[in-house]
């Protein structure tokens, strides 16, 4: 899927966009990439609906950034650091928003979407996911899910790669001990 | 017998990753018209831009017209006031229709090239 001529044409598309400000270049860029911007948000969020908003978002903020896409390394990695910044500033908003809430005196509504976040966890990789932090979630999800090289993680999340490496290391040993799996096997 | 060993190593390493990647995989999702949203989306936006500074435009001088139209008859009542010889200057000293011309076109293609210069 990643191929040389992929990139090219990425390449291609992206450069129209930057310079004609070619709209219906951009929407052939939102087609070839809103599969896997959309799988990860989703896999992030576990809310399909939350996950299509922040897409949306996602790539309106990557319409906005582009000229700052320099062309090294995939437009998938770029493109997932955009949908990953645009997650943890949402994600930012909506704790603001419980806090507010919890300020206010509506503990009973922050406790029941606590219970409904919870109750979302029913699928085999959400129970997986579940043991992670966000930041462990996403790193793995960008790599197991998204393919996505360790470089391309440590420039989506801005970590360090080795940092990257240990988060990888450190997931994939939670997952065996939460659930009691024998080394080497998944699923 | 180190290569026997490193070449398990790397078996099991590979396992592990396919395993991973089985857990993690999933279908595709279908377009079902996001990307037509996300583009529609796009299209309004470049729109707003373009309109933003005619508007700004029309907007400031409709605040303006007021208070400008009482500047100008004020001036016209401090000029009916002044002694008749301080008003009077020689008519070379006001702009030329070249000028005027002139200054208009640079005024033209200034608001031409504004929208250009923010796209």
């Amino acid at each position: 899927m990643r191929t040389d001529d992929a990139g090219e044409v990425d390449r291609y598309l992206v450069a129209q966009v930057v310079s004609k400000q070619d709209a219906g270049a951009f929407g052939e860029l939102v087609r070839r990439h809103q599969s896997q911007v959309r799988n990860f948000l989703r896999k992030l969020t576990r809310d399909p609906e939350l996950a299509d908003d922040l897409a949306q978002d996602s790539f309106l903020h990557a319409w906005d950034k582009l000229h700052t896409y320099a062309g090294h390394g995939s437009f998938i990695g770029w493109l997932l650091k955009v949908a990953y910044t645009t997650f943890l500033q949402s994600k930012r908003r909506s704790n603001r928003y419980g806090e507010v809430l919890e300020a206010l005196g509506h503990e009973q509504d922050v406790a029941a979407s606590r219970v409904a976040a919870l109750s979302d966890e029913v699928g085999d990789l959400d129970k997986f996911l579940a043991v992670l932090t966000e930041e462990e979630r996403a790193v793995m999800i960008l790599s197991y899910a998204c393919g996505l090289s360790h470089r391309e993680i440590s420039d989506a999340a801005e970590l360090p790669v080795g940092t990257v490496k240990s988060i990888i290391f450190r997931g994939k040993e939670k997952i065996r001990d939460s659930f009691d799996i024998e080394s080497h096997q998944y699923g | 017998m180190i290569s026997k060993v490193i070449s398990m190593v790397e078996r099991m390493k590979d396992d592990d990753r396919l395993a991973l990647e089985a857990l993690f995989r999933s279908e595709p999702i279908a377009d079902d018209g996001f990307s037509a949203r996300v583009v529609r989306r796009i299209r309004r936006r470049i729109l707003l831009r373009r309109l933003a500074l005619p508007l700004a435009l029309v907007v400031g001088l409709l605040i303006a017209f007021k208070p400008a139209l009482q500047l100008l008859s004020a001036l016209f009542g401090l000029v009916s006031v002044l002694p008749a010889d301080l008003i009077q200057f020689p008519a070379d000293a006001l702009p030329q229709l070249s000028t005027l011309i002139v200054g208009g076109a640079v005024i033209a293609m200034v608001l031409f090239f504004i929208p250009a210069l923010e796209d």
